[in-house]
C-alpha cells in the first residue's frame, strides 16, 4: 500500500510540520507517527466524520453570491498545524507589545496627535484614512483601549521567520472557528490528544466576558453585555450567536436596543426595557448609528454614538479604532512601538511600499508583476491583486486602479508562505497557510494559545480567506519542556 | 430575554409540536386503515379536512389517494403545513435563538433536519415511511426531552411551553374532529361494526390509549373517549391539560395582564362541553368554536409580549 506521505514536497516553501518527505520536525513526531500507525481507509473514515460533526453542528459561513446568499459547511482538514510553545511565548509577547501600541496610537490620534506633530506619520495619512472618525475625537474609552478585540494574520516565510501581514481591529471573525476546530479534532481523534501536551483554547470566551465586564461603564458587579449582531445573512452570523451562547450574554440586533432621552441604552425585552452597559458589536462604523455615520443603516440604533459619548455604554471595539486597520498605517506600527513603548518590535512587519510615497510608488509600478497589491481599507481578500499569479492583462489593469487612487493601495514583495501537510484525495499535500490568534485587552491582555490557521486549499494558491475557497486546521501549541 | 427571542422560542416550540403531531397523525392513520376493510367511508381524504388544507391540497392533487396526502402533509416544501416545512421553519427559528438554548437543542433540530431533507424519497412506500416517521417521532421527543432535562426552567422555557401547548390544543381539537366525523347519524352499519378499532386509534394519535384503560376503566365508548380527551386534566394531550399548562406559564411570565382572567373563561367554556348530550353537529360547532377561542388566545399573546415593539418605536431618541 503507498503512504499517504508519497511525493510529499517540501521545497516550495517552509514547511510547519516537516523537514523533508521522510523527516518530520521534533514538534511534528508524535502526530507523524500516529498518522503512519492508521491504514489509509481510516483516515478518510476520520475525514468523513469530521465532515458529517460539521454538518450536525452546523458550522457554517455564508458566502455572498449573485444567487443570494449561501449556508455554507465550513471546510476543515483534520491535520492540526502544530506549533513549539516555546517559539509561541515570543509571539504571545509580541502580539501583546503590538496591540498595545496599537491603542496608544489610537488614543493619540483621537487626543493630542503627539505621533503627528512629531512628524511620525504624515498627518496626510490620517486625515484621508475611510476609519479615522472625527466624531471620536476627545473621546476617552476605560484603559485607554479603543480596540478590545484584535485578530492579527501572521505569516511564515520561506526563511521561517513569522510576520505580521495585517492587525484586523475593526470586527474580526473566525475564533469561532477556531473553537469549533478543536471540539471536532477531539472528536475525530480522541486517541491522540492522550498522549500530546496541547494547551488548551477553550477558556477564551470566558476571558471575552471579563474584558467585555472590565470595559462596562459603571462597577456595578454585573454588567449587561449583549452580543449586536447585523443578522442572519451576515457572513459570521454563526459566530455571533456561538460567543453569544458560550458567553451567556443576549444576542441583539439593531432593532432590539432603543436610546431613550436619558442617552442610555436599552433593550425591548418581555419584561419592559432593560438596560445595557456593554455591547460587543459586529457591525462596521458605518452601519453604527444612522444620526452619526450612514443615514441609510437599519442595521444599527439610533443614538449610540451619543449613548457612547456620555459614557453609558461601552463599546467593543470603540468607534474609531478601525484608523489603525488601515494598511497604510500598518506600515508605521515598528514605529509606533519605539515610540510609545520604548522597545524594539518582536514581530516583523512585511516590507511594505505606500503607493501615496513618490518613490515607492516608481518602484511598485515597475515591480507589478512581483507584487501583492492589496487596497488599505479592505478585509476578506476582496480587490488584492497577486503579480506573480495574475495574467498582464490583469496586471495592466491594475495599474491603472493604482494610479487613480495612489493613497489606498499598498504593495508587498510576495512571500512564499508555509504550508503544511493538508489532506487532498486521501493524500498528504503541502498546501499554503496563514495563521489568526485573537488578543484581547481591556484591563487585562490575553492573546489565544494559538488561533485560528487558515489554508489555501486549492493547489498552488496563497489566498486563505473562506470566501475565497479557503478552510482551516486546528492549531496545537505543543509543550516540548519535560518531555 | 427579548421580546424578539420570545416570539422565536414560542414559534420553535409550536413547529416543534407540528412536526410531531404530523407525523404521529399520518402514522396512526395509516396503521388504521390497514385494520379497515375496503370500502367503508374512511379514508386518506379525512386526514386533508382536518388539517383544513382542502383547497390547497386539490390545487395540485386530482387523488386523495395515499401517495399523494402523504407527499403533500409530510413533504411538501411548498403547503406551509407539511411535517418537512413546519421542520424548516422550527431549524430557522432556532438557528435565531441558539444563544438561548443548551447546544443540543440545536444540534437536535439541525441533525433531524438534515436527516429528513436526505430522505424525503422514503416517504414514498410504506415500510420506509414508517421508519421515517419513527425518527422523526423520537427526534421530537429527544428534543423536549433534553430541554426538560437541561434547561432551566424561566421565562425561556415558558415561552417554548406556551407555544408547544397552544399548538398541542389545536391538534387535539382537530382529531376530536375527525371523531365527530364518526359520530354522523348516517354512518353506514359497516363502520359501525370497526368503531371501537377507530377510537381506540384516535386514543393512539394522542398516545392516551393506556391512560384512558387505567383512568376511564370501562369498554371504549365514543362520548366517554370524547370526554377523556377534552376535559381530563391529567393527559396531557387533552385539551384541559393544555390549559392548565397555558395557564401555568402564563401566571409565571412578567407583564401578563388580562390574560390568566381570559384563560379562566376559556377553562371554564371547555368543562361545560357535555359529550353525552351533544350531537354530532352541534360538537363540530363546538370545536370549530374552540379553534378559534385558540387563535385569539395566541393573538393575545403575540400582542401582549411579540410586538411591543411595534408600539413603542414612536418613543425612542
Amino acid at each position: 500500500m503507498k503512504s499517504i506521505w508519497e511525493n510529499y514536497k517540501t521545497d516550495i516553501a517552509y514547511d510547519e510540520l516537516m523537514h523533508s518527505e521522510f523527516q518530520p520536525r521534533p514538534v511534528s513526531h508524535g502526530l507523524c507517527q500516529y498518522l503512519n500507525s492508521l491504514k489509509k481507509n481510516d483516515i478518510d473514515k476520520r475525514k468523513m466524520a469530521a465532515e458529517l460533526a460539521i454538518m450536525e453542528m452546523g458550522i457554517t459561513f455564508t458566502v455572498y453570491s449573485d444567487e443570494g446568499n449561501i449556508d455554507r459547511a465550513w471546510p476543515f482538514d483534520i491535520i492540526p498545524r502544530i506549533i513549539d510553545a516555546r517559539e509561541w511565548r515570543i509571539i504571545e509577547k509580541g502580539l501583546k507589545q503590538r496591540l498595545t501600541a496599537l491603542n496608544c496610537f489610537i488614543s493619540d490620534v483621537y487626543g493630542e496627535q503627539n505621533f503627528i506633530k512629531e512628524g511620525k506619520i504624515p498627518s496626510e495619512t490620517i486625515n484621508s484614512s475611510k476609519n479615522f472618525r472625527k466624531e471620536c475625537v476627545g473621546m476617552k474609552p476605560r484603559h485607554s483601549v479603543w480596540a478590545n478585540i484584535c485578530g492579527t494574520d501572521l505569516v511564515r516565510d520561506k526563511n521561517g521567520i513569522m510576520y505580521v501581514l495585517e492587525d484586523n481591529l475593526r470586527v474580526p471573525s473566525g475564533v469561532s472557528y477556531m473553537l469549533e476546530n478543536r471540539v471536532i479534532t477531539k472528536r475525530v481523534f480522541p486517541e491522540l490528544l492522550q498522549g500530546i501536551n496541547i494547551l488548551p483554547i477553550d477558556d477564551y470566551p470566558t476571558q471575552l466576558q471579563d474584558m467585555l465586564s472590565s470595559i462596562a461603564p459603571h462597577h456595578n458587579g454585573k454588567p449587561q453585555i449583549v452580543v449586536l449582531t447585523p443578522g442572519i445573512y451576515n457572513s459570521a452570523y454563526f459566530e455571533h450567536a456561538y460567543l453569544a451562547q458560550q458567553m451567556g450574554a443576549q444576542l441583539v440586533e439593531g432593532s432590539d436596543l432603543v436610546v431613550k432621552q436619558d442617552d442610555c441604552v436599552y433593550m425591548r425585552t418581555v419584561e419592559g426595557l432593560e438596560k445595557v452597559d456593554v455591547i460587543y458589536r459586529r457591525i462596521d462604523d458605518d452601519f453604527l448609528d444612522p444620526e452619526v455615520f450612514r443615514k441609510d443603516s437599519a442595521l444599527g440604533v439610533r443614538g449610540l454614538m451619543r449613548a457612547w459619548k456620555a459614557g453609558n455604554v461601552a463599546l467593543a471595539n470603540a468607534p474609531g479604532a478601525g484608523v489603525a486597520d488601515d494598511k497604510v498605517v500598518y506600515a508605521y506600527v515598528p514605529e509606533m512601538i519605539r515610540y510609545y513603548l520604548n522597545e524594539e518590535p518582536i514581530l516583523p512587519n512585511v516590507p511594505t511600499y505606500l503607493c501615496s510615497n513618490k518613490d515607492d510608488m516608481a518602484y511598485v509600478l515597475e515591480h507589478l508583476a512581483e507584487l501583492v497589491v492589496k487596497p488599505a481599507n479592505e478585509s476578506g481578500g476582496y480587490g488584492m491583486l497577486v503579480g506573480p499569479h495574475a495574467s498582464a492583462k490583469q496586471v495592466e489593469a491594475f495599474r491603472k486602479v493604482i494610479q487613480a487612487d495612489p493613497r489606498n493601495y499598498i504593495a508587498q514583495p510576495t512571500l512564499s508562505i508555509s504550508t503544511a501537510p493538508t489532506l487532498c484525495k486521501g493524500k498528504l499535500e503541502p498546501r499554503h497557510i496563514d495563521l489568526r490568534p485573537f488578543i484581547l485587552q481591556g484591563e487585562k491582555t490575553f492573546v489565544t494559545a494559538g488561533g485560528l490557521t487558515r489554508v489555501a486549499l486549492k493547489k498552488g494558491s496563497l489566498v486563505v480567506n473562506s470566501s475565497q475557497g479557503g478552510g482551516s486546521k486546528d492549531t496545537w501549541i505543543i509543550n516540548m519542556e519535560g518531555r | 430575554m427579548l421580546s424578539r427571542s420570545a416570539e422565536r422560542l414560542y414559534w420553535l416550540a409550536r413547529y416543534m409540536e407540528r412536526t410531531e403531531n404530523t407525523a404521529k397523525l399520518v402514522s396512526v392513520h395509516m396503521n388504521l386503515l390497514m385494520d379497515l376493510p375496503k370500502g367503508v367511508e374512511m379514508g386518506w381524504q379525512q386526514l386533508i379536512s382536518i388539517s383544513g388544507s382542502e383547497q390547497k391540497f386539490y390545487a395540485a392533487n386530482k387523488l386523495e389517494n395515499e401517495r399523494n396526502v402523504t407527499r403533500f402533509l409530510l413533504t411538501d416544501p411548498s403547503y406551509s403545513g407539511s411535517l418537512f416545512s413546519s421542520l424548516s421553519a422550527a431549524r430557522e427559528n432556532i438557528r435565531t435563538t441558539r444563544e438561548l438554548l443548551p447546544d443540543e437543542a440545536w444540534e437536535q433540530v439541525n441533525e433531524m433536519y438534515l436527516f429528513a431533507k436526505n430522505n424525503l424519497d422514503a416517504i414514498s412506500n410504506r415500510s420506509s415511511r414508517i421508519a421515517f416517521l419513527n425518527e422523526i417521532l423520537r427526534g421530537c421527543q429527544r428534543f423536549t426531552g433534553l430541554l426538560s432535562g437541561y434547561m432551566s426552567h424561566h421565562h425561556p422555557y415558558r415561552f417554548i411551553r406556551l407555544g408547544r401547548n397552544l399548538e398541542r390544543a389545536d391538534m387535539t381539537s382537530r382529531i376530536l374532529d375527525l371523531a365527530s366525523l364518526l359520530l354522523s347519524e348516517s354512518r353506514s352499519d359497516e363502520l359501525r361494526l370497526y368503531e371501537t378499532i377507530l377510537w381506540m386509534n384516535i386514543l393512539t394519535a394522542l398516545n392516551a390509549l393506556l391512560m384512558y384503560r387505567q383512568h376511564v376503566r370501562s369498554r371504549i365508548k365514543g362520548d366517554d373517549v370524547l370526554n377523556f380527551l377534552l376535559l381530563d386534566k391529567t393527559l396531557p394531550r387533552s385539551i384541559s391539560c393544555c390549559l392548565v399548562e397555558i395557564s401555568d406559564c402564563l401566571n409565571q411570565l412578567p407583564n401578563h395582564d388580562g390574560l390568566p382572567e381570559k384563560l379562566v373563561e376559556l377553562e371554564r367554556y371547555v368543562q361545560a362541553i357535555d359529550t353525552h348530550q351533544t350531537t354530532q353537529l352541534q360538537l363540530r360547532g363546538i370545536l370549530d368554536d374552540l379553534q378559534n377561542k385558540l387563535g385569539e388566545l395566541h393573538q393575545q399573546i403575540a400582542e401582549n409580549w411579540f410586538l411591543r415593539m411595534a408600539s413603542e418605536q414612536g418613543q425612542g431618541g
